[in-house]
């Protein structure tokens, strides 16, 4: 059974990109969320075993929505999804709970491996 | 004793100095790390006895002052106050200016600011406030050695941890942080070095160790580390007693922990280096710039005399030569490489400084402090990469308010970002702010009839065209930081003398990138040299993607130019006689492809004549110009020719 994806980020470019890379690996794209609002909701109701999550969205950040999620269920597999420049960022968000980071421009690689790190740990 | 040679040692090495004082500050400022402390102290100590040596007493007597009031603070007997850090930061500039006033000859008074400051570094501090003591917990002086509970440290072994992550992971402070997040999960963490306050700064290698009490064996432990990701090695041993010094040792290696040394690249350990005086340098370029001319010569008369009967053995020794030269050349320029990061350095303070005049707040981070270019290139690029970071941030990134705002964090991001693509170095300046006001320019454009009254829109390229033109400004952008206005016709005229291209890309909200295309080296360049109207021409070969005959019934024409369709992509044609104001003649020719600033025009020329290297000599452009050449050459025959500038064509 392929493991199932929530992929969290306002712009439909990184969506499509991080999606695309995922689905060719075999993982199943159970959802998509365009907001901090949008994710937690939408992982409580799907329950995926892997959430990439974007940095700096409308409407709850990605920072709040990991913080959020994390609460309700602290097992959830977040991996953030960063730009260059936004360590601080990254750094708060390993606090609040994310289990590992991807830097943008995405490597198709590198996302892999950091999923299988998040998925494994 | 030859004081002119010693005077060139002090100017190098005090600059040195300075961009160590400075970066030391910095971090100091970020952390009371009993290592700054040390850094700063042995800097001072540096340049008082340089300067004492050569007779600078002013530089003497700043170093001396600022030395005495770091002295407690490495004693531990004194505290980090505001106060004090406010002097250091006053004092390292004073120490500045003293340098630059005996550098530039002036060694009889000194400056007015170094006066005052000399003055203040003579009154005595006011004692230490009682509530200084606790508002500010960066107490310098021996770290405080954690202890674990005696339950804790009975059962379990100490280990000493030491990672280094590869030289390609992105974010290497939080990659460490997940590490540590491991290692927690094993035991008790009882130290790190560096402290994970240095872990966010942008010169953390990726180099720390862990001290942790544990009762999970050393391999597991490893296996942990590694699965974390991006580690490039890890080692794990016991703490023996003995090893366990006492954090008061004077040696200021200790706190860059035991096993980091093992650690480091062994090729940079290797390393071994020798000063050389520039000029030599120098001088050395301009020999074998001579010298690759001479070897084109060399090898057309040998090929000449070979088909006119003479040995075979001559082109063969022709031959051989070249291909030393041609080694040779390569030495020499790779001598002359600099890394980015020397003149990166200075950038952090004056990024401080200005943002705080501003009332801005700003992380700024560089990155591929690494890249190599050649040094009279990396002396030229100072100020060009100054005047873009300036504008960032006084035009770019927006006050923390207005940030807010708009629901972005009140701490903006500047970043200054070198890369090398194929015989370039491309640099960027990158800031989340606010983006250029494209409407707002458009219409001071039309004001100032810089832009047509019909035009609507700006692209990125227009914008550029906009900004760089010699004298325009935007009326509300005059600050005491960016004075004349927006200055990117300064930057221009530097990048594009420099045989180089600048770019703008901005998104309203989101914020600018300004990235600018260097040569790696100024000196040689690889050339197509082509004719129009029976004078030569060099094209820089970076920059030609391929090269075809010209047929005059493959042209279109639409938009009120001309284009030629090469394998169905439409690009524009430049006629080089009509932009030399050449008269136009029909009839064949070949076109040249070049690619700059990421668009492709096609050139047409007259003939083709070769391919090599030329050496440069620059030409003085008058400000604020159009220019159509970056520079001439002289070819191995003694015909000049001049270098045509690819980034104004198209």
């Amino acid at each position: 059974m392929s493991r199932t994806v929530l992929i969290c980020d306002d712009a439909l470019f990184m969506r499509t990109m991080v999606g695309d890379i995922l689905q060719q690996a075999g993982f199943e794209i159970v959802g998509e969320a365009e907001t901090g609002v949008q994710a937690v909701e939408k992982y409580r109701a799907l329950r995926p075993d892997l959430v990439t999550m974007d940095i700096v969205m409308p409407d709850m950040g990605g920072i709040d929505a990991v913080r959020e999620i994390t609460k309700q269920d602290p097992s959830a597999r977040i991996l953030m999804c960063s730009a260059m420049g936004q360590q601080a960022l990254v750094v708060e968000a390993i606090q609040a709970g994310a289990k590992d980071f991807v830097v943008k421009p995405f490597q198709p690689s590198r996302v892999l491996e950091a999923v299988t790190r998040v998925l494994a740990a | 004793m030859d004081q002119t040679r010693y005077a060139e040692l002090f100017r190098t090495e005090a600059r040195e100095h300075l961009a160590d004082i400075d970066a030391a500050l910095l971090s100091f400022e970020q952390s009371a790390e009993p290592a700054h402390v040390a850094t700063l102290f042995r800097t001072m100590h540096s340049i008082k006895g340089m300067a004492g040596a050569m007779g600078y007493g002013v530089v003497e007597q700043v170093a001396h002052a600022l030395e005495s009031l770091l002295d407690p603070l490495r004693a531990g007997t004194r505290h980090v106050e505001p106060a004090v850090l406010a002097l250091l930061f006053d004092g390292s500039d004073a120490l500045r200016l003293a340098i630059d006033d005996v550098n530039a000859g002036r060694t009889d008074a000194p400056h007015r600011t170094v006066q005052a400051l000399l003055q203040r570094l003579a009154e005595p501090l006011a004692p230490a406030a009682p509530h200084d003591l606790f508002g500010c917990v960066t107490a310098v002086g021996p770290a405080p050695v954690a202890t674990t509970s005696l339950a804790d440290a009975s059962e379990r072994a100490t280990r000493l941890v030491a990672v280094r992550l590869t030289a390609d992971c992105p974010l290497k402070g939080v990659r460490a942080l997940l590490v540590l997040t491991r290692l927690q999960a094993h035991g008790a963490v009882q130290a790190v070095v560096p402290p994970q306050s240095a872990w966010q700064d942008d010169q953390f290698d990726g180099v720390f160790s862990v001290t942790l009490a544990s009762d999970v064996d050393a391999s597991a432990i490893e296996a942990s580390v590694r699965a974390a990701g991006d580690v490039a090695r890890v080692v794990v041993r016991l703490v023996e007693r003995e090893q366990n010094r006492s954090a008061t040792s004077d040696d200021s290696n200790q706190s860059r922990g035991p096993l980091r040394d093992t650690l480091r690249d062994p090729l940079r350990e290797q390393m071994r280096t020798v000063r050389i005086d520039l000029r030599r340098l120098d001088t050395l370029l301009d020999l074998v710039g001579e010298l690759v001319i001479t070897r084109d010569r060399l090898l057309r008369e040998a090929d000449t005399a070979v088909e006119q009967g003479a040995s075979r053995a001559l082109a063969r020794v022709a031959h051989d030569t070249a291909r030393l030269v041609s080694a040779l050349q390569d030495e020499v320029l790779q001598a002359r490489m600099v890394p980015l990061g020397q003149v990166f350095d200075r950038f952090p303070r004056l990024v401080r400084d200005i943002a705080r005049e501003l009332g801005k707040e700003v992380h700024f981070s560089t990155e591929g402090r690494e890249i190599e270019l050649d040094r009279s290139l990396l002396d030229a690029i100072g100020d060009p990469i100054m005047h873009l970071l300036r504008n960032a941030l006084d035009h770019g990134v927006e006050d923390p308010a207005t940030r807010q705002a708009a629901g972005k964090p009140a701490v903006g991001q500047l970043v200054l970002r070198a890369g090398r693509d194929r015989a370039s170095v491309v640099l960027q300046v990158e800031d989340d702010g606010g983006g250029i006001d494209r409407a707002a320019i458009l219409a001071r454009a039309q004001e100032q009839g810089v832009v047509p009254a019909d035009v609507q829109y700006l692209d990125d390229d227009a914008l550029l065209t906009v900004l760089a033109h010699a004298g325009f400004s935007t009326a509300r952008a005059v600050t005491s930081i960016s004075g004349r206005g927006v200055g990117v016709d300064v930057v221009m005229t530097r990048v594009r003398s420099l045989g180089g291209t600048l770019e703008v890309e901005t998104l309203e909200g989101e914020g600018t990138v300004f990235t600018l295309r260097l040569p790696v080296s100024l000196a040689i360049m690889r050339a197509l040299l082509v004719t129009v109207a029976d004078e030569t021409y060099a094209l820089p070969a970076a920059h030609v993607v391929e090269v075809l005959d010209f047929a005059p019934g493959t042209i279109v024409t639409s938009l009120g130019r001309e284009w030629i369709s090469i394998r169905d992509e439409q690009v524009p044609v430049v006629r080089l006689r009509e932009r030399f104001g050449m008269p136009h003649v029909d009839g064949d020719g070949y076109v040249a492809v070049i690619e700059a600033a990421g668009r492709r025009t096609a050139i047409v020329v007259d003939t083709l004549l070769a391919q090599q290297d030329i050496v440069v000599k620059s030409l003085d452009v008058a400000r604020g110009s159009a220019p159509l050449f970056t520079g001439a050459t002289v070819l191995g025959d003694g015909t000049p020719a001049l270098i045509v500038d690819v980034g104004s064509l198209g």
